[in-house]
């Protein structure tokens, strides 16, 4: 049987098709909207200073959640194969953002991460997240001139560089947290690239070297140790960062299966559980709605790291096969860590948990590239796919 | 994309797999199968225990004129750790109980390391900061008003160092062995008198409260409530209208003597810087007043004593009037000639009728240690009576040599008696700090000059000074009383004590407390008699005759001692110790004062006025 190859229908076949990915979409509204209701109680008894509106934190939330559905439809709209050539662009003005705290910034909790803009607070740091995977996945993917998109040791030692300066920034203000996330997301891009495995364990290798070096040295600050060491002996649990472990294991523990009940936790309500609305949101999740619903919480959270993943699986070019498992690998490292830390398996590292965690600038940031991976999706090219099959079924 | 690329996704997807696979199996872990333990844990969070203080029991005189009472006062607390962590609660803090931010962030932070769970910040706030607090506390963490007891003082500062005071218990206290668990941060404790050494049964027991808290910490089920059960009410021994006649007497007398020049025609007057005086109940030992000047008002530390207050109550300037002089231990002087006189009967180195001759110097150690009387003119030949009645201190140093002499003082004798006669160990008064004076003897010199061996050794002119109540040589006035009381008793007694009856917060009588009865440890009643007689030849006439001019001694035969002692770069200190009647004994009166010159002119006056007051006799004495 003859295939018509010929572009109309081509054009045709892909009209046809289904060109939006619903459960990614959805799983993506539900945690959000969940996470609203999750913030709102966490915070409605603990608000700052001479605020008395108890939906002082969900409002905020929701005005970040409202302007991140807004980029995500325009993004919708914008072809991102087209973004490709911009990416020394989007290196150097994702590498601004990074930079940017450096100079503007202020500091909470020894970090200097947050920039006050007068109406609000943003941490560029989380937007710098989206330029990195995007400028990495044009390095990785086929250049100009290329025939075949190959990764050897120009793109690999290129990457590296580009994420050396996005981790280095992050690094210089102090977010260990975060830049391990830009380093882990890197790497996985690297992985997923198809570079050879040698480049990938070279540079885990070599990084974990470093980090060695670093504690050795002193680079590396106490806090920032202890925070890892509170994990691997429980005796240093008394100080104030293994109080804070403590008591969200306490709050998680009493959950139970089924909770408390919504708006009943009291240990995270009576601050027992510090930054619950931020770090330790997944406290207030464990007591409110025990195993259940933590074990809802994961799933989806890791139906939306499976979708990227698939997503990267079906793309049709490097590209975007790079950005959607970039996300992929943003949305399960912070998960790994973020509930990690507030059982007991992970260290203390202050980063948020995707869609959930109180920060309207990582929302946005999210839902900014999960628009793109949307991209991804609905430009795919169909024809490939159906003359493979056709092939297979002949 | 190309296989490779589609098996490195899938490994990725895998471990998306192990991850939620790691997480989900160790949220089951903490929740499903260890949920009941934590949330057993967390329940501690939830339930609030707070202790409901005791009102302090209340302290009666002997005749149940209530003299200190409770009364209830709010108070600012504060839970430290919650504090520091609210910089509103800090704020606000500082704001309405004027104080400085840094130095409030400093002292949480020093409670909170010794893990106090409660500070009082500010006992007896006002009404207007009341308002203030209680319209904002919904929404300052950790702060809270609670209900504590404070002291009033009815009869202002009448018998201070008897009652003592109470403050805010200190965080050494607190923390130590003795008191862990018993008290917690903010609350009230004895700390001088009778508040410190019936401490533990004045404070009465806390009631405690425990309820279920909201989500904002406030209180929503009392799980068990148990009501405090108020301390015990003591009855002192002390009559206090008695106490203030004869604080007030012994201000006047000090006064007077101040006016009093050193000798006659000297410009110099005696400094008196302070003074006691003691009256117990002949028969039962019960201190019925005990004064001592100068005094301090024990209303300056209800709510915590201002440091100014404290300054002034500590400046040497001001003659520590903190100290309870009563107790405290002096030079006695003549007042302890009785032992010498009961020590020689009993020893037979002198009899009833031994008389020795008196010129006004004694030279039993020698020509080249001349040893004085003090009536330069001497007083011939006197017998025991007339050694007392004049003071002799040359029938005295005799006394004296003759007991060091006896088996070469293998026993010595005049500190055997001394200790016979209560002095150089403490009465075991029901108050704190009580002196226990001294009796010198080898042992003690040995001990006391161990660094210089040629001072060390005890010489006879070790006892003859002890002899005439000098040397080494201490007393309280307490213990004088004591003394005399037992040859009023002629050898039993009963040891002086401050608090008659104990009552429970309804009235019933929950322990009365009576003086341990005891004897002295060789009795010889016409030993003791022939002191007496001495002792009320010294009123009639002898060294204090003139001060009980016109005192009905027929009717009321007061037997008494003068002192004079010597203090080493001080004024002479005036004793006079007494019992009243001689044969029925009611009072036993002790009075000293300090910088004073001789008892005779000093004391007894003063002693003399008492027993007037004691027989409701001052309206004759009023010229």
């Amino acid at each position: 049987m003859m295939i018509d190859y010929s572009p109309k229908v081509i054009q045709e076949e892909n009209k046809r098709h289904l060109r939006f990915d619903f459960i990614l979409f959805f799983a993506v509204m539900a945690l959000s909207g969940f996470g609203l209701l999750i913030i709102y109680s966490a915070t409605r008894f603990s608000l700052p200073g001479g605020v008395t509106d108890p939906a002082f934190f969900l409002k905020r939330q929701a005005y970040a959640f409202a302007g991140g559905i807004f980029l995500f439809v325009i993004l919708l709209f914008v072809d991102y194969k087209k973004i490709k050539r911009w990416w020394i662009l989007i290196f150097v003005s994702g590498a601004a953002l990074a930079f940017s705290p450096l100079v503007f910034g202020y500091e909470v909790h020894y970090t200097r991460s947050w920039i006050d803009l007068g109406f609000t607070t943003v941490q560029p740091s989380e937007i710098a997240k989206i330029f990195m995977v995007v400028s990495v996945s044009a390095i990785f993917s086929k250049w100009k001139g290329e025939k075949e998109n190959q990764v050897g040791f120009k793109k690999v030692a290129l990457s590296l560089a580009v994420a050396v300066v996005f981790t280095g920034l992050v690094l210089l203000q102090s977010d260990f947290g975060t830049s391990l996330v830009f380093f882990i997301t890197y790497l996985g891009l690297l992985f997923i690239s198809g570079a050879n495995l040698l480049y990938f364990l070279g540079i885990l290798g070599a990084s974990t070297g470093l980090v060695f070096l670093g504690i050795r040295t002193g680079i590396i600050m106490e806090y920032q140790l202890d925070r890892i060491l509170v994990v691997l002996r429980p005796d240093m649990q008394t100080g104030d960062i293994g109080y804070n472990l403590n008591q969200s294991m306490l709050a998680i523990g009493s959950g139970g299966v089924w909770g408390q009940g919504l708006f009943l936790g009291r240990q995270t309500n009576l601050n027992y559980v510090p930054e619950h609305q931020t770090d330790f949101i997944f406290s207030v999740i464990g007591e409110e709605l025990g195993f259940i619903g933590c074990f809802v919480v994961i799933l989806v959270l890791g139906v939306v790291i499976w979708r990227c993943f698939s997503i990267s699986y079906q793309a049709t070019d490097h590209f975007g096969s790079l950005i959607a498992a970039g996300l992929a690998f943003i949305i399960l490292t912070q998960m790994l860590i973020n509930i990690g830390m507030t059982i007991g398996i992970m260290p203390i590292i202050g980063i948020p948990l995707p869609f959930l965690s109180y920060g309207g600038t990582s929302l946005l940031a999210l839902l900014m590239g999960l628009a793109l991976v949307e991209n991804v999706y609905m430009r795919r090219e169909l024809r490939p796919y159906r003359q493979i099959a056709y092939e297979e079924f002949e | 994309m190309d296989s490779r690329i589609k098996r490195r996704i899938k490994v990725a997807v895998y471990l998306l797999a192990a991850v939620v696979t790691v997480l989900v199996l160790r949220l089951y872990f903490l929740q499903v199968m260890s949920g009941d333990l934590f949330a057993e844990r967390a329940q501690e969070n939830i339930v609030r225990t707070k202790s409901i203080p005791a009102p302090r029991g209340n302290i009666y005189d002997r005749n149940g004129n209530l003299l200190v009472k409770s009364i209830p006062f709010l108070a600012v607390a504060v839970e430290p750790r919650a504090v520091l962590a609210s910089e509103e609660s800090l704020q606000f803090l500082s704001r309405n109980l004027d104080l400085n931010q840094d130095e409030l962030q400093e002292k949480l932070r020093k409670a909170n390391i010794s893990y106090l769970e409660r500070i009082v910040l500010q006992q007896d706030i006002d009404e207007k900061t009341m308002v203030v607090f209680k319209e904002n506390m919904s929404n300052l963490a950790g702060v809270e008003l609670i209900e504590i007891y404070l002291r009033e003082y009815n009869y202002g500062f009448l018998a201070a160092h008897v009652l003592g005071y109470t403050g805010e218990i200190d965080e050494e206290t607190l923390s130590s062995e003795q008191f862990r668990g018993i008290y917690e941060g903010g609350d009230q404790i004895g700390i001088s008198g009778i508040e410190q050494s019936y401490e533990e049964i004045l404070r009465g027991i806390k009631g405690r409260a425990t309820y279920e808290v909201d989500p904002l910490g406030r209180p929503v089920a009392t799980v068990e409530k148990i009501d405090y059960i108020p301390g015990n009410d003591l009855y002192l021994t002390l009559d206090i209208e008695l106490q203030g006649r004869v604080e007030e007497l012994l201000y006047q007398a000090i006064l007077e003597v101040r006016e009093m020049p050193v000798e006659t025609g000297s410009q110099e007057t005696f400094n008196v810087p302070g003074g006691a005086v003691v009256v117990l109940e002949a028969q039962t030992g019960e201190v019925m007043a005990m004064a001592s000047y100068p005094t301090f008002n024990p209303e300056v530390f209800v709510g915590g004593v201002s440091s100014q207050d404290w300054q002034y109550l500590n400046d040497p300037a001001n003659m520590w009037p903190l100290n309870n002089r009563a107790v405290m231990s002096y030079p006695p002087g003549s007042s302890f000639k009785l032992v010498p006189a009961y020590a020689g009967l009993q020893e037979e180195v002198i009899d009833v009728n031994s008389r020795i001759g008196c010129a006004g110097t004694w030279f039993g150690l020698g020509r080249d240690f001349p040893k004085h009387c003090w009536r330069a003119g001497g007083h011939g030949a006197q017998n025991v009576y007339g050694g007392l009645a004049q003071s002799c201190n040359v029938f005295f140093y005799e006394v004296g040599y003759r007991l060091f002499n006896k088996n070469q003082n293998e026993e010595e004798l005049l500190q055997k008696y001394a200790r016979m006669f209560g002095f150089g160990q403490k009465t075991d008064l029901d108050l704190p700090f009580e002196g226990p004076g001294l009796v010198g003897d080898r042992a003690w010199k040995l001990d006391y000059f161990k660094d210089q061996a040629e001072l060390s050794l005890w010489y006879p002119g070790d006892s003859v000074n002890l002899a005439i109540g000098q040397g080494d040589l201490r007393t309280t006035p307490l213990q004088m009383a004591q003394a005399y009381m037992m040859v009023a008793n002629r050898g039993s007694y009963t040891t002086p004590h401050l608090v008659r009856e104990v009552r429970d917060f309804s009235g019933d009588l929950f322990l009365e407390v009576e003086g341990e009865q005891r004897e002295m440890e060789l009795i010889d009643k016409y030993h003791l008699e022939v002191i007496e007689q001495g002792l009320y030849q010294v009123v009639t006439s002898g060294t204090a005759a003139g001060r009980f001019l016109g005192f009905p001694l027929d009717r009321i035969p007061v037997a008494g001692k003068t002192g004079t002692a010597e203090f080493v770069g001080r004024q002479n200190f005036g004793w006079f110790a007494s019992y009243a009647p001689v044969g029925d004994p009611q009072y036993v009166v002790v009075a000293m004062l300090e910088e004073a010159g001789g008892g005779s002119a000093s004391a007894a006056p003063l002693v003399r006025k008492i027993y007037d007051y004691l027989y409701n006799l001052e309206a004759f004495d009023d010229d």
